[in-house]
């Protein structure tokens, strides 16, 4: 793909990355986080990975952010007042955020693959989601498996931690 | 013969029949289900012992490219399982507690999920022991960790306990965060995710070496915030004392043997990377700094024993940065047993009186065997000569000499001797100090036994501890790790 739309799309990410976390009011957050995740879509999909892009956009956009703004209406959440800033912390903050980034830049910097486009990819006779599902099937089978067992749990966690009462 | 596979499906099975039984017997003791989970877990713990060998066939690809079956995985299988049985057995005697801060419409509401959830954990531990792919490797550590963020904030009407639950729910997703771009990293340069095929590619010297260190580094962090090590215990000390006591134990045994059995595995093909041997190192010596200083003050025994265990993640790490499997193996066995009992006294002690060091004040006067256990405990976790702990120590530092690493020595023999501090100032509240309170404290029989056989085992293994090191060989861990180390 042309390297200008990849720009838009990691700028626009960005931008609304930052907005999750500024807004003050909760359901602009929310809504800044479904432009977000559309901007990832995006960059799927110019990866030639439809099947991310899509599900990207229909699990994350469609139903997660859904069930958030669900939450935020049942909630009734106001917005948020404005906290005392901690300067110290948030000093220490930005330089740890600020050496990470620069560690990352000169990795990047260094990384022979950044130097030279990527080999487009074979096109692959079969589709994406038959390709992703035999994979998940056949190769990825145990931690798969696992998976399962990990949603499980999770979901007996909800239960215990949300219940009003337990029996 | 049993697969090695079967255990932990057994085990999984075992976890979802008590959760199905508790959903639908109501009316019954919820200790039922404790108890059957103990005499479960102990049939796959005896199951160990007669395990098929391991078919040899292709491990290019498939189930054996993400399990492994050697010596170092069914070794800490065991372990894993003989941990969970041993947080069961305090489990049951935690329950009154439960009682008081769950919400609840009954006597005993929730008591089947506290029950059940570690033995499903169980299973995620198992898995991490036999994990050598990093897909299988991630999959098994969310899987134990999901599960812990549920049993620490399990007492959800304690508010430090909610304060623990949610540092430890923050900080550990973001300790997941790293760990993943970790693997994308090491991913990206190698293609691989399987750790005999990231080794293979790792020795091609076609490898961007700034690349493949940076994504080591990342993975580190994350198994680092797992063992608590110095600069990653910042959420050890609330979270272990405001979860509950049990969990506090599992969290401390459980998910820090795991995080070092990873460790031993993903350290083998990245030894070859430069200057990784340094990092460690000064891991080690920060660990161990912090962790015994900052215990120093502790007036809390839950809180103490917190600080404890990023002390003894710093002794641990010593042994990974000599490279010696065998010697950090030996050294998780002797922290299982004496925390386990420290933690097993503590239970019983905090129900009646607190726990504060000044609540354990005469506790030799009003119950004598418990003060003994304790002291069995204590003088174990200081390293005290005829103990397993003083053995683990040994062979330590022992490993640290041979590889020359005399600053680690000098450092970890003074921060012993804090650790004598800390640990002893809990025996002379027991024998030394007079007793508020006269009345014995009561043990149920399950628990008196439990804790004499880890008496028995921590003194026994102290003056003979051939049977563990020969259940070590072949030495797996430490041949593999010097090949590597050589080249």
């Amino acid at each position: 793909m042309s390297p200008f739309l990849f720009w838009i799309f990691a700028g626009l990410m960005l931008v609304f990355g930052a907005g999750v976390v500024l807004n003050r009011n909760p359901v602009a957050s929310a809504l800044s986080l479904v432009v977000s995740f559309l901007g990832l879509a995006a960059l799927f999909m110019s990866l030639d990975a439809y099947f991310i892009g899509i599900i990207q956009v229909l699990v994350y956009a469609g139903a997660v952010m859904v069930l958030f703004l669900f939450i935020i209406m049942l909630l009734d959440l106001r917005a948020e007042k404005l906290r005392k800033i901690n300067w110290l912390a948030s000093a220490g903050g930005i330089a740890v955020a600020v050496a990470l980034s620069v560690q990352i830049l000169y990795v990047i910097g260094n990384f022979r693959f950044s130097q030279q486009p990527f080999p487009p990819l074979a096109r692959s006779t079969v589709d994406d989601v038959h390709h992703v599902g035999s994979l998940l099937f056949e190769n990825y089978n145990l931690p798969f498996q696992i998976i399962g067992v990990l949603v499980l749990v999770a979901t007996i966690g909800v239960v215990v931690l949300s219940k009003r009462e337990l029996r | 013969m049993i697969a090695p596979p079967n255990l932990e499906i057994a085990v999984l099975i075992l976890g979802m029949l008590l959760l199905m039984f508790e959903a639908f017997m109501d009316k019954i003791d919820k200790r039922v289900f404790a108890f059957a989970g103990i005499l479960g877990l102990t049939t796959v713990l005896i199951g160990t012992f007669y395990l098929a060998p391991v078919p040899q066939i292709d491990h290019a690809s498939g189930f054996w490219s993400f399990y492994t079956a050697d010596p170092l995985a069914i070794f800490f299988k065991r372990f894993a399982l003989l941990t969970t049985i041993l947080v069961l057995v305090m489990m049951i005697d935690y329950a009154p507690t439960v009682r008081g801060s769950v919400a609840g419409v009954t006597v005993q509401a929730g008591l089947g999920e506290f029950f059940a959830l570690p033995i499903l954990t169980c299973a995620g531990l198992m898995y991490i022991a036999s994990a050598i792919d990093f897909v299988m490797i991630f999959v098994s550590i969310e899987l134990v960790t999901i599960s812990f963020y549920v049993l620490v904030s399990f007492t959800r009407r304690n508010p430090l306990t909610l304060e623990a639950g949610v540092k430890y729910l923050v900080l550990s997703a973001l300790s997941t965060a790293f760990l993943v771009y970790g693997i994308t990293w090491i991913f990206g340069v190698t293609g691989e995710t399987n750790l005999d095929r990231i080794t293979a590619a790792l020795a091609n010297s076609n490898i961007d070496q700034t690349a493949m260190l940076f994504g080591a580094v990342l993975v580190l962090v994350a198994l680092g915030f797992k063992i608590a090590a110095v600069p990653f215990q910042i959420w050890v000390p609330d979270v272990y004392q405001g979860a509950p006591t049990p969990v506090t134990a599992f969290l401390s045994v459980g998910s820090k043997a795991a995080g070092f059995v990873v460790l031993l595995r993903v350290l083998r093909p990245f030894l070859m990377l430069p200057k990784m041997d340094r990092l460690l190192v000064v891991v080690a010596l920060l660990t161990l700094l912090y962790g015994n200083l900052a215990a120093l003050p502790q007036g809390n025994l839950k809180r103490l024993l917190a600080y404890s265990s990023i002390a003894h993640a710093g002794y641990l790490l010593i042994g990974v940065a000599c490279f010696d499997g065998p010697a950090v193996t030996f050294y998780l066995v002797a922290y299982l047993l004496m925390t386990l009992l420290s933690f097993a006294v503590l239970i019983v002690v905090a129900q009646q009186a607190g726990e504060r060091i000044t609540d354990f004040d005469g506790l030799a006067k009003r119950s004598p065997f418990l003060a003994f256990a304790m002291l069995i405990g204590m003088i174990s976790l200081a390293g005290v000569p005829f103990t397993i702990g003083f053995f683990g120590k040994f062979f330590i530092f022992y490993s640290a000499l041979a590889h020359h690493q005399t600053v680690l020595v000098v450092v970890g023999a003074i921060t012993v001797a804090c650790g004598f501090y800390y640990y002893l100032k809990v025996v002379r509240a027991m024998y030394w100090r007079p007793a508020v309170k006269n009345d014995a404290i009561p043990v149920s029989g399950l628990s008196r036994v439990v804790m004499s056989a880890l008496i028995v085992a921590i003194i026994w293994f102290g003056v003979y501890p051939e049977p563990i090191l020969r259940a070590l060989q072949p030495p797996s861990g430490q041949v593999a790790m010097k090949s590597a180390a050589d080249h």
